[in-house]
């Protein structure tokens, strides 16, 4: 009981991280409606960042959630600017050979400045665990469901109550009304494509102490923020978050009770299932609202 | 009863010999290309140099193959090194555990991989855009997965090596020319079937779902099955190839045999050589790949990662810069340039065919019925217990005002929407009543319907467009092009046949709604709004062919706001209004009804004028 217990918990904080990293990719899904294929890549790039600021100025990977963020934002809003912005009208096809192009590309990259060694930092408290009434909590964990919890709260009061937010939501509903309103609907989606880019970087910081980088890093997380990403509903930020709690629960209980190598089968089968037989997502809005993806 | 001569006067058969086609310039310009990638090996003997021809060959089918699919039926599939995989994986199980020869291999994995295709694609091909490529990947994942868990039956992660048994009945060599030849073949084979399935209705019809889906169901096409052909044929040509390369390599691990960065790096040879081309797969990947291959080769481990990031990098500048791919954009202008070789620029000689025999059968027996049709939309009733029935030979006006209804009807009488309750009868051309329920089946039946709003394929000429129509009732390719021949000087559109549909004016656009559906031969036509947005002239011209469509035995229903073309062309009309049937008859009749003016025109005005 007690290991089941345990299980639950575990399952819970790895939804935690889950939903860290994938509040960014709902947003920019959400609002600019691109699948962006080279998330996993802004994910690596942002954890880079982070190993570098800690091993040559000593920033503790916390401290450097900030410039991370912003560098991040930068990131995607040159993204945006550059690649995105000029194929909004582009076939769907392009859309995704663009996207996936960015991907190879900056994993790539990576893999010829870094080589394929791992990198990680030496981050003791947040690999630390605490026990509670029996249960095992590792540090970090907790602080990435805390910041997870902040992160889709915080933008969710953002979208409703800012003058932004409602630009945002307005563009994201329907591009030209927006434009005719005076919403500057080009200026909406860079600063969307940054913000999405800067929850991976927020991701980034959060996720370093307990993962060595790779180039491939990305790859190994994206896949998960997809499956997650969907079962919310595509654009719901709570959805996305209850998705990745489903996803951690599931992680954990089939990687003890089925078999450790085969967890993502079970995550990757049930993606499939809820995308071919539900494809507006678990927790998302009914097919029509707001015009199906 | 009735009797329908169902002769479909096909046309001479135009194609050329063989033989004579051997000295058309892009024939033996295309037979030269491709063998240089024989001869350059062959003269340079280097190994190295073989083996960047040999992967070359490899990478040029695998992504021809891939094209089949992704180009053509536009289905971007980025899981497709899963038929890679398992036509490697079969071919060297059976050869180590059976000692059967992998020629015997090939074949085995590429059935295994059709049928694996056929229920991806079944599964997968219900979502779109981005959601079919993540859904692919996501199979792609399982895949490894699972044939890194079962490592009892493939070697798992530390992977399997291939017996070596030396010798043409092996598929394993000494002399690496060999390999050369079977690659070379491989690439052949996958560039023919691309051509031949390029020139066929199968092309067309995919090309006509990747652009339309609701036109090509119109025009009677299974969505799902030409799919699904798509992908079994792109599959098993896949699986063929796995099964050479696994050969060639000699070791085989789930990572790279079913690597989702493989996948994307076919897909990138069709999009930079240009996807939807017979020779942009090939083209992309003899640029591409042996930059990738000499980097490798001169610079070793030193330069991991460069060519992964030549190629995103180069993808991404493609989708910027020319999206149609090298192909798709110079495409043109080169052939222009073959064509004036010598044998060059012969054009193809174009006969239109004979009209098809007159639709004979009693005049006035109803030959489509609708009965009690209902369909909501949320609370919205937009259909109320609609019934009507259309006799043959008749003309019925189908009028109401804005939002009353008349589409929707004309949806559920297509099989474009599905109704809530109630039923639709379609006597088909042998006198027996059905009840088709898709609309590729009302089509099939000779239920031929328009869109309001225009649904051209924008990228194909004007009579291909038609001919996409025509594929209904003449599979071959020279028969449905005479075909729409024959229906393009019909409706008007034959001066413009080569123009790209995409650039016609509204007033074209929607005699080309007319045009496809003519050319499904239907026995019944269903035009919605035709003659909206055309000249008066033009509508003069609509009223007189759909009189003569009628003339040759076709029953039309017709909704039309133009009321003066209406009331003149109808035998009969019928009138809706939020949802309901309010009046039918005689044209002059109905226009005096009180419920009709009032449904147009408000109860004051028809109170002031005294109804």
């Amino acid at each position: 009981m007690s290991i089941f217990v345990q299980l639950i918990i575990n399952g819970a904080l790895l939804g935690g991280m889950y939903a860290i990293v994938s509040v960014g990719l709902t947003l920019i899904f959400g609002i600019v409606r691109i699948v962006n294929f080279a998330h996993g890549e802004f994910l690596m790039v942002g954890m880079y960042a982070a190993y570098l600021l800690s091993a040559k100025f000593g920033l503790y990977p916390y401290a450097s959630a900030l410039p991370v963020t912003m560098l991040l934002f930068g990131l995607g809003a040159v993204v945006q600017r550059v690649i995105i912005q000029p194929l909004l009208s582009a076939d769907e096809h392009i859309q995704i050979f663009a996207t996936v192009g960015l991907s190879t590309a900056l994993m790539n990259l990576a893999l010829l400045i870094f080589g394929a060694d791992l990198y990680s930092v030496p981050a003791s408290t947040a690999q630390h665990t605490i026990t509670i009434a029996g249960l095992t909590l590792v540090i970090g964990q907790l602080a990435m469901f805390a910041c997870a919890l902040a992160l889709a709260t915080g933008l969710h009061f953002f979208m409703k109550s800012t003058v932004l937010g409602r630009a945002i939501r307005a563009t994201a509903q329907n591009r030209n009304a927006a434009l005719l309103m005076g919403v500057r609907v080009e200026r909406i989606y860079v600063i969307a494509f940054g913000l999405g880019a800067a929850c991976v970087g927020l991701a980034s910081a959060l996720v370093m102490p307990l993962y060595p980088v790779t180039p491939t890093i990305g790859a190994y997380f994206v896949l998960t923020a997809f499956v997650v990403v969907v079962l919310g509903g595509m654009r719901s930020m709570y959805g996305a978050f209850w998705g990745a709690m489903l996803i951690g629960l599931v992680d954990s209980l089939s990687g003890y009770y089925i078999a450790p190598d085969l967890k993502e089968v079970v995550y990757f089968a049930i993606f499939l299932v809820i995308l071919i037989f539900k494809p507006t997502g678990l927790f998302g809005l009914g097919a029509g609202a707001e015009g199906s993806a | 009863m009735i009797a329908v001569d169902s002769t479909t006067h096909a046309a001479e058969s135009q194609r050329p010999k063989l033989t004579s086609r051997l000295t058309e310039p892009r024939v033996y310009c295309a037979l030269a290309a491709l063998s240089l990638l024989l001869i350059i090996p062959a003269i340079s003997g280097s190994t190295f140099v073989v083996h960047v021809f040999v992967t070359i060959c490899v990478f040029g089918a695998l992504s021809t193959a891939w094209n089949i699919l992704g180009g053509y039926a536009g289905q971007l599939s980025l899981g497709h090194t899963a038929y890679y995989g398992i036509g490697g994986y079969t071919a060297a199980l059976l050869l180590q555990h059976f000692g059967l020869s992998p020629w015997l291999g090939m074949p085995v994995g590429a059935v295994l991989a059709a049928a694996a295709s056929l229920g991806i694609g079944y599964l997968c091909f219900r979502l779109k855009g981005p959601f079919f490529s993540l859904a692919t990947i996501a199979f792609l994942e399982v895949i490894r997965l699972l044939a890194i868990h079962f490592n009892g039956l493939t070697g798992g992660s530390a992977g399997l090596v291939v017996p070596l048994n030396i010798g043409w009945a092996w598929m394993i060599f000494r002399e690496k020319f060999n390999y050369l030849y079977i690659a070379f073949g491989l690439l052949v084979l996958c560039l023919a079937l691309s051509l031949a399935i390029r020139n066929s209705r199968l092309g067309y019809y995919l090309t006509a779902v990747r652009e339309r889906d609701n036109a090509a169901l119109a025009a009677g096409v299974n969505i799902t099955s030409v799919k699904l052909a798509a992908m079994s044929i792109s599959a098993a040509l896949t699986a063929s190839v796995g099964a050479f390369h696994a050969m060639y390599l000699t070791f085989l691990e789930p990572e790279t045999l079913f690597s989702v960065s493989t996948s994307i790096e076919v897909a990138m040879f069709a999009l930079i050589g240009g996807l939807g081309t017979v020779a942009g797969p090939l083209l992309g990947t003899v640029l591409v790949m042996p930059l990738a291959e000499l980097a490798r080769g001169w610079l070793g481990a030193s330069a991991n990662g460069l060519h992964g990031f030549v190629y995103g990098t180069v993808l991404v500048l493609i989708t910027l810069t020319v999206p149609g791919g090298l192909v798709g954009t110079f495409g043109r202008r080169f052939a222009a340039l073959i064509d004036r070789l010598p044998g060059g620029g012969r054009r193809r000689s174009e006969v239109a065919a004979r009209a098809p025999a007159n639709i004979s059968g009693a005049l006035g027996a109803p030959i489509l019925s609708a009965r009690d049709l209902v369909k909501n939309f949320g609370g919205l009733v937009a259909a109320n217990n609609v019934s009507l029935t259309l006799h043959r030979g008749e003309i019925l006006g189908v009028i109401g005002p804005n939002g009353a209804g008349k589409t929707t009807v004309f949806g559920l009488l297509s099989g474009f929407l599905q109704r809530d309750a109630g039923a639709v009868e379609v006597i088909d051309r042998d006198g027996i009543s059905r009840f088709p329920d898709t609309p590729d089946g009302f089509a099939r039946l000779g239920v031929g319907r328009t869109f309001q709003i225009v649904q051209p394929f924008g990228k194909l000429s004007v009579l291909e467009n038609i001919m996409i129509g025509a594929f209904l009732r003449h599979p071959k390719v020279e028969d449905a092009r005479a075909a729409a021949l024959r229906v393009a000087k019909l409706v008007g559109l034959e001066d413009v046949r080569h123009v790209e549909a995409g650039t016609l004016p509204i007033g074209g656009l929607k005699r080309l709604e007319v045009a496809r559906t003519l050319a499904t031969e239907p026995s019944i036509l269903l035009l919605d709004e035709v003659m909206a947005g055309q000249s008066q002239a033009d509508t003069q011209r609509m009223v007189k062919l759909i009189r003569e469509i009628r003339d040759s035995g076709v029953s039309v229903i017709a909704i039309e706001h133009n009321m003066q073309a209406i009331m003149n062309l109808s035998d009969r009309i019928v009138v809706i209004d939020s949802g309901r049937v309010i009046a039918q008859g005689a044209p002059q009749e109905v226009v005096r009804e009180a419920r009709v003016i009032e449904a147009y025109l408000g109860k004051d005005f028809a109170y002031a004028q005294g109804l």
